[in-house]
């Protein structure tokens, strides 16, 4: 592009970047917020693009805009009657009343004072000197990182150990939906429009998961970006009505779940076993063992964030028995004892 | 013993996986997980008392590239208390729960908390540190539902959110400050920030997210409700340890990293909020009616006597006066990890014993539970800041360096506040020591007592009659 | 300084601040969830804007690498607080 159409470019995408924020934020209509941030989410994408940050945008199309918003478009669904705060937020049902308009200037104020700060801290940073010890850092010992995707090698081996508690979030945040109740219930089997889409769609997909975890090593991808589309693939088949959605069950279930980070740990803990640092990939096979841990990775991703989007337990008949039963029993446990008071 | 430090974290985080795949034996491992955790952070503490600052850099890379674990006197400190709080807890747990359903659902989430205070209290690395709150919040939120109360769900909504709120300010300072220093290490940061813009506003920013997490007044108003739906050992856990964490932090940045950018007037904010948290604590927590929300009054309040510190410890130059004041912070610190948290075990025993937690209807409950009620005052004691206590050397430190600065304020508060705090603890104990009469034997459960009364032991004695390492230990700075 | 840098960072603040005001106001628990997403995306884009190097040097790793995981780990607070929410709503339905 010619030195004078790309600021003009960059000045149309933030003005709708922004622009799609601000609506989305100001509309009160749940749905239609919900949508215009999935397509705020979407052009976010274009500008990581633009700004050479590929991986993020993968990463941003599936996982921020597409699966955060196919779980923030279930919420509205389900609701019959828009979530209210109900007991969670009363202080702030100010809405037309004098200290409701007064607070909201308030607010206000401080938000835009906060933007000025930052962004008058972040010109300073900006016009220093720049700081580059790091990059230059990264792709001296890229070579000995075992890939040749900078990002990946940051990822799963400069920065793996933030990785490794990156994946016990997402299996922290499922355990804790788990916790809550059983998933939500499915959708109605598809159409015959949708269902012949459902049925090119869900292989296209795995095939581009599974080609995303390959390439990851020396090209945008890798198991993030894979295991959100898997899970895409999951969903579609969800909202296509079918029952099996490529969950195993049970005992499975939970192994795949736990899949990332174990084998994190494995390959960490046998390393320091072995006398080298946590996690300190010997050079030479630093790049299979990268594979390894991205493919169980990929797998752990995808079943999380599938089960995340199912909202809670999955439903299947022993399951759901056992749960009856063991629900009942902890209804009744856990208050008082028998002992009289 | 530096491999310690890779223990701590991959310890818990591996018998959370073991929990959730073998459900049945889950209590067992996390037992045994904990034990091993323990003697991990015992061997840590002796590690750095013996060897000095540890530090691990990851993989082996440089720190920058990578990220390096550093422990010191005050984060092996802190990581003793919360292997003990944890560990007492999670025995007192082990009986709480009986239901093999809620067993299966807890111990992961559990020992994924246990994890992430681990690996918070060792990171040396801001980005890590950010993903550490995340876990600590995600898994804190998720414990603090378990039960599906309606009161607790809606609690632990709004701590999500609170603390989702907090994590994205911690993560815009920490990006203004990769692109003002071009890195993420603390030793390597310490050495390079400087008193300027990126700085002032990083500090603020990271700040302001902290004191979200850590309910430092104002911004106190999730926790009371919070913490007194959650399940007793999660309350202990909460109040003792996870807004520990955060302070810590605020602690880190503000003593170590940051000490050449911060002002005396931002510490003097800090003193302010403090002195409002602990008046307005203590206040809200002699007017509550039930027991577990004057325990999370308690601790918005005890909180606020840590942030007191901090316009002591700037106003005073550095040297034996100054170790002497951080030491007694530090103390204050241990201490009431340990008493809220053998307070908030004993109220759970109150609780499923006689089916409430109103502090009129305590009546007799010395009779009835005499070691429940003996740990409560010893936990008061702790809380109160009466001798033998550790609270007793730590708040002796604050009216000394607030004597000692002229800043007399400090003073009238810390006064004012443990007078209060005497009084709502003198009013539960008076309703527990009750007359009316009761005729049975008291029926005991030594796992639920022994961790509320050897927790409450730890503050209102051991820490103050053995406390004198601390200071010895706070010595060994990164 | 490179324009773009400084037109994405002032974006990022921009829209940290529009989502900001967006969870302290908002009555609806959705919305309030949205806007902390829109928070967190002005604060990724800060930093994607402070890894662009211009169009010649490759960009910095680094901020990527670091704007992935906080993406990831959005999206699993996202999910547990709608699951919050939506046995918050049920308790209400039951009662």
């Amino acid at each position: 592009m010619s030195p004078v159409s790309l600021p003009l470019f960059d000045a149309l995408l933030l003005f709708s970047i922004v622009g799609l924020a601000w609506a989305s934020l100001a509309t009160t209509d749940e749905r239609r917020s919900v949508i215009l941030f999935i397509a705020f989410g979407l052009v976010l994408a274009v500008a990581w693009g633009r700004l050479l940050a590929p991986d993020v945008a993968l990463a941003e199309a599936a996982i921020g805009a597409g699966l955060s918003g196919a779980l923030l478009l279930g919420a509205v669904h389900r609701q019959p009657r828009p979530l209210s705060p109900g007991s969670t937020n009363d202080s702030r049902n100010q809405g037309a009343t004098g200290m409701g308009v007064v607070l909201r200037w308030v607010v206000t104020l401080l938000c835009t004072a906060l933007a000025g700060t930052l962004a008058w801290a972040l010109l300073h940073a900006f016009s220093s000197v720049p700081h580059d010890m790091l990059p230059r850092a990264i792709s001296g010992n890229l070579a000995a990182s075992g890939v040749s995707n900078p990002v990946t090698a940051v990822l799963l081996n400069f920065r793996a150990y933030d990785t490794l508690l990156e994946l016990a979030v997402l299996l922290t945040a499922v355990l804790g939906i788990f916790a809550l109740g059983q998933a939500n219930p499915g959708y109605q089997p598809a159409g015959p429009v949708f269902d012949s889409l459902v049925r090119w769609l869900v292989p296209v997909l795995i095939l581009t998961s599974g080609y995303l975890l390959w390439v990851g090593a020396h090209a945008p991808g890798g198991a993030f970006q894979a295991g959100a589309i898997l899970a895409a693939a999951g969903v579609v088949l969800r909202l296509a009505g079918r029952t099996r959605i490529g969950l195993p069950e049970g005992f499975m279930l939970r192994i795949v779940m736990a899949a990332g980070v174990g084998l994190f740990l494995l390959v960490g803990l046998t390393l320091l076993l072995l006398g080298r640092p946590f996690l300190g990939y010997p050079p030479a096979w630093a790049g299979s063992l990268i594979l390894l841990i991205e493919t169980a990775a990929m797998l752990s991703i995808a079943a999380t964030l599938l089960l995340a989007f199912l909202g809670g337990r999955p439903e299947s008949p022993a399951h759901a028995a056992r749960t009856e039963s063991a629900n009942t029993t902890a209804s009744n446990s856990g208050n008082e004892e028998q002992t009289p008071c | 013993m530096t491999d310690a430090m890779i223990w701590l974290v991959a310890l818990p985080l591996a018998a959370a996986l073991a929990t959730l795949l073998l459900p049945r034996s889950a209590t067992a491992v996390a037992i045994g997980s904990g034990l091993a955790t323990t003697v991990a952070a015992g061997l840590l503490l002796f590690g750095v008392a013996t060897q000095g600052a540890l530090h691990y850099e990851i993989g082996g890379w440089s720190a920058g590239l990578g990220i390096a674990l550093r422990a010191d006197g005050l984060s092996a400190l802190l990581l003793m208390m919360t292997a003990l709080v944890a560990l007492a807890a999670s025995v007192y747990a082990s009986a709480y729960f009986s239901a093999v359903s809620e067993r299966a659902r807890f111990w992961p989430l559990w020992l994924l908390l246990w994890t992430s205070l681990n690996a918070l209290l060792l990171s040396g690395d801001l980005f890590n540190l950010y993903v550490t709150l995340e876990l600590l919040g995600l898994s804190a939120v998720a414990l603090a539902s378990l039960g599906g109360k309606h009161a607790a769900v809606a609690a632990a909504l709004r701590y999500l959110l609170v603390g989702l709120l907090g994590s994205m300010l911690f993560l815009a300072g920490v990006g203004l400050i990769y692109a003002g220093y071009g890195t993420l290490d603390l030793a390597t940061l310490a050495s390079v920030v400087e008193p300027g813009p990126v700085a002032w506003t990083a500090l603020a920013l990271m700040t302001t997210g902290l004191l979200l997490k850590t309910a430092l007044f104002p911004l106190h108003f999730w926790l009371p409700p919070t913490h007194a739906s959650a399940p007793a050992p999660v309350s202990a856990v909460l109040s003792a340890l996870v807004v520990k964490a955060a302070f810590y932090l605020v602690l880190r940045l503000w003593l170590d990293v940051f000490a050449d950018v911060v002002t005396p007037a931002a510490a003097n904010l800090l003193g302010l909020l403090g002195a409002g948290a602990v008046l307005w604590g203590s206040w809200r927590a002699l007017r509550v009616e039930r027991l577990k929300l004057l325990a999370a009054w308690s601790t918005v309040a005890q909180l606020g006597y840590l942030f007191l510190f901090f316009p002591l410890l700037l106003a005073m130059p550095p040297g034996p006066a100054r170790d002497l004041a951080a030491g007694g912070l530090v103390m204050l610190a241990l201490t009431h990890g340990f008493a809220k948290a053998g307070l908030f075990l004993a109220i759970g025993i109150i609780q499923q014993r006689c089916g409430h937690d109103m502090i009129r209807e305590l009546d007799g409950t010395a009779q009835r539970l005499p070691a429940t009620t003996f740990a409560i005052a010893l936990a008061g004691v702790a809380l109160i800041g009466l001798p033998p206590s550790g609270a007793f050397l730590g708040k002796w430190q604050l009216l000394a360096g607030a004597v000692a600065t002229g800043q007399w304020v400090w003073l009238v508060v810390t006064a004012t506040g443990s007078l209060l705090a005497a009084a709502y603890i003198f009013r539960v104990l008076g309703h527990a020591f009750g007359h009316r009469p009761y005729p049975n034997q008291p029926v005991t459960v030594a796992r639920e007592e022994w961790p509320a009364l050897l927790l409450a032991a730890m503050a209102a004695l051991v820490l103050g009659l053995a406390g004198a390492p601390v200071w010895g230990l706070l010595e060994i700075g990164t | 300084m490179l324009t773009a840098q400084w037109m994405y960072g002032l974006a990022g603040c921009v829209i940290m601040a529009l989502g900001l005001r967006g969870a302290l106001l908002h009555a609806s628990l959705l919305q309030r969830i949205v806007a902390i997403n829109v928070m967190g995306a002005g604060v990724f884009m800060l930093l994607v804007a402070v890894a662009y190097r211009g169009p010649v040097l490759p960009p910095d790793p680094l901020p990527h690498a670091l704007v992935l995981t906080g993406i990831v780990v959005a999206v699993s607070a996202t999910a547990l607080a709608l699951a919050l929410a939506r046995r918050l709503h049920a308790e209400q339905e039951d009662d």
